[in-house]
């Protein structure tokens, strides 16, 4: 706790406002319709969105993105997002890499895990169709193909701002639909 | 050919002793070993096992032909037993090529999991990436047994493949008793995306984009080295001014990788305020990378043949940078060293035993800071790194302290070949073009190893031409650093607490996508 209070008193010198945030992001290719997210009607997130980020198979660069998300300087906490240690707790998951063959099972079972109604959100090109991995005999081309996908994040990585205004995007176009 | 390669052919019988020979007790290093099908040029399947010469730029590599087939099984003499650093290598062998090891102590599969389906070799030459594709079944569990610890008050912890954290996928078996961890089981290799039969179908130009793609945060080293055995393969060498830009880059690599460890390693010990400013500082660093590559991740630099941006083109500016960052990470070092706390729970945490990284082959921080002085970039000086002064450090504990202090003292090196490269270009020493001619083909008899020292340590590639009318590569062999230091980590866990696992692993910072490749 104490830890957490000296984090934000230093964070919150860094932090990059929302609007800058918004402007690094060039948020523009950040695909809503893909999935079945029109059909979760009435959830409304408001300000306390819980994400479970889950390597399916990923270089790992998107995931240092993310763990980027809550330093001092992107802190996304403040927007009412955090990331979860477990899939049970979350709203979002939040999916990279292609999903390896060997990823495909433990993908489905987090899903499963996850309670409803959920977002799933491909971040990353290789997310979206397997990117450079595209039709190798490993992967399995795109989170879409394992578990339904209700958002993408394009980039390879995308910066640490573009998935926060992306993920902010997301849940508020979800919000709004009733 | 490149010139501290010495390619010599063995037969099956000597192929034992011979290795053993070069490995020399562990003086000699494994960097390397694998298979190649090589059936087209009709010298079937072979085993290359890639050795330095302790204390000579050269390497010697031994290679068996034809391997023979016995009882429908085609197979090679295992080295495991006298280089105990071949045991990973062999069993991939065995899993991607069905060649088997014979005499290897345990060889069950590594690399494909049990919903690959026995008897489909990915890395044979007349295999399609569809027809294996088609042949998996995704849903299968994977049932090979974890080594089971008996004995009273023994009690099993699963952990992963999907964790609590933000890190990337393998399953932990731990046998403990009470807190005390007795025996570590990993299993790894979720994430094998089967980047080396992709290779196979990739012009030399697009095999970049993949290496950068084998593990996120040692893109550059990975294409370094690439870009660096497809440059010898084909017999091209780069300007000057390139290979200057590339040890820039490498350590810029370095320098973000170390204090970003650094800080993680806070996060191992519950320490928010060192872990906030070491992201900070690596925040810093990744937003210099960007400013200067276009890239957070250094990417889309290397060609083979040299680079595609010039980074040292507004050395004055960039100095400046550098040295802003100097003061942090100076300060930042100062207020770890003095949190008392933290440091203490780093102390004789997670020791590896110098003999144990001798003969598994460590490599990188986990060899040096148990006191095996090896580093790339002065056993085997290429680039830039030959006209520098630079000193390269070890420590002897082999404790997480000393991987923590190990990395300090190497970031700062980092920061001193960086000064010296930009005031080189300041003065105008360094001029001349960025690239030569781009490789595009390389013949069947061009084969070549190249290397660098990235940040979690050695990184090697073998690349030979000739495949798809010399256009593409006919084979490419990358090899991760952490695909040496893996195998350590049951051995520094042993006899530490469940609890000081992910402090233990920080330490390390091993890469599974790299190593599952
Ligand atoms: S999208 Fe790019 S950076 Fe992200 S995991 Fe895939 S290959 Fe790596």
């Amino acid at each position: 706790m104490l830890g957490r209070i000296l984090y934000n008193i230093i964070g919150r010198k860094q932090a990059l406002p929302e609007d800058e945030l918004n402007a690094r992001a060039d948020a523009g290719g950040i695909l809503l319709e893909t999935g079945p997210l029109a059909e979760k009607t009435g959830r409304v997130f408001r300000r306390s969105v819980r994400i479970r980020q889950v390597d399916a198979g990923s270089c790992n660069a998107c995931e240092w993105e993310c763990i980027a998300l809550t330093n001092p300087v992107y802190d996304i906490q403040r927007f009412g997002m955090d990331f979860v240690a477990s899939p049970r707790h979350a709203d979002i998951l939040l999916v990279t890499g292609p999903v390896s063959a060997a990823m495909a099972n433990a993908l489905k079972k987090t899903y499963n895990a996850t309670p409803g109604p959920k977002l799933v959100i491909a971040c990353g090109d290789c997310a979206k169709d397997g990117g450079i991995y595209k039709g190798s005999y490993a992967v399995t081309d795109g989170v879409g193909n394992i578990v339904p996908v209700d958002a993408f994040i394009p980039g390879c990585p995308p910066t640490p701002a573009r998935i926060a205004a992306g993920i902010m995007k997301i849940v508020r176009a979800s919000s709004k639909i009733k | 050919m490149a010139r501290n390669e010495i390619y010599r052919e063995v037969a099956p019988e000597e192929f034992r002793q011979e290795c053993s020979k070069l490995f020399d007790g562990g003086r000699g290093r494994l960097r390397l070993m694998f298979a190649s099908d090589n059936r087209e040029t009709g010298e079937g399947f072979c085993i290359h096992a890639v050795f330095s010469h302790p204390g000579k730029n050269l390497f010697e590599i031994l290679a068996l032909k034809n391997l023979e087939e016995k009882k429908g099984v085609i197979v090679f003499p295992s080295i495991t037993s006298v280089v105990p650093a071949a045991h990973w290598y062999e069993r991939q062998i065995a899993d991607m090529f069905g060649l088997l090891p014979e005499g290897h102590p345990d060889p069950a599969p590594l690399v494909l999991h049990g919903l690959y389906p026995p008897g489909v070799y990915p890395l044979r030459r007349d295999i399609s990436h569809k027809e294996i594709r088609e042949s998996l079944d995704l849903d299968k569990e994977d049932l090979s047994p974890f080594m089971e610890v008996k004995g009273e008050g023994i009690c099993e912890i699963p952990v992963g493949p999907v964790h609590a954290g933000i890190i990337e996928p393998g399953h932990f078996r731990f046998s403990a008793v009470g807190e005390t961890v007795y025996y570590l089981d990993a299993r790894l290799f979720f994430t094998h995306k089967g980047i080396e039969k992709q290779f196979e179908g990739m012009d030399f130009d697009e095999g970049v984009k993949l290496a950068e793609r084998i593990s996120g945060v040692s893109s550059f080293a990975h294409s370094a080295a690439y870009c660096h055995a497809v440059e010898r393969a084909a017999d091209t060498s780069i300007p000057g001014r390139a290979g200057a830009i590339r040890t820039f880059l490498l350590e810029l690599e370095r320098l973000y990788n170390h204090l970003g460890d650094i800080g993680n390693m806070c996060a191992g010990t519950g320490f928010a305020i060192g872990y906030a400013k070491g992201a900070s500082l690596k925040e810093g660093l990744m937003r210099l990378n960007e400013q200067l590559t276009g890239s957070r991740y250094l990417r889309g630099v290397n060609i083979p043949g040299g680079v595609l941006v010039d980074v040292l083109k507004n050395p004055a500016e960039t100095l400046r940078m550098v040295d802003g960052i100097t003061a942090q990470f100076k300060s930042f070092i100062a207020f770890l060293t003095g949190a008392s706390s933290h440091m203490e729970r780093l102390e004789n945490a997670g020791v590896l035993a110098r003999d144990i990284a001798l003969s598994l082959g460590a490599t990188g921080i986990a060899a040096r800071a148990s006191g095996l002085d090896d580093d790339i970039r002065r056993a085997h000086p290429h680039l830039y790194y030959g006209q520098l002064i630079f000193e390269t450090h070890t420590r002897r504990k082999g404790d997480v302290f000393a991987r923590m202090m190990l990395r300090a003292d190497e970031a700062a090196c980092s920061l001193a070949i960086l000064k010296s490269i930009l005031h080189k270009a300041k003065g105008k020493r360094l001029e001349g073009d960025i690239a030569a001619q781009p490789v595009k083909k390389i013949p069947e008899s061009g084969q070549a190893l190249g290397y660098v020292e990235g940040p979690r340590g050695s990184i090697f590639y073998y690349v030979r031409g000739g495949g798809d009318k010399n256009k593409k590569p006919l084979r490419v062999k990358p090899r991760a650093a952490s695909f040496c230091n893996w195998p350590l980590m049951p051995f520094a866990v042993h006899g530490n607490i469940v609890p000081d696992f992910p402090l233990i692993n920080k330490s390390f910072n091993l890469s599974y996508s790299g190593s599952d490749a």
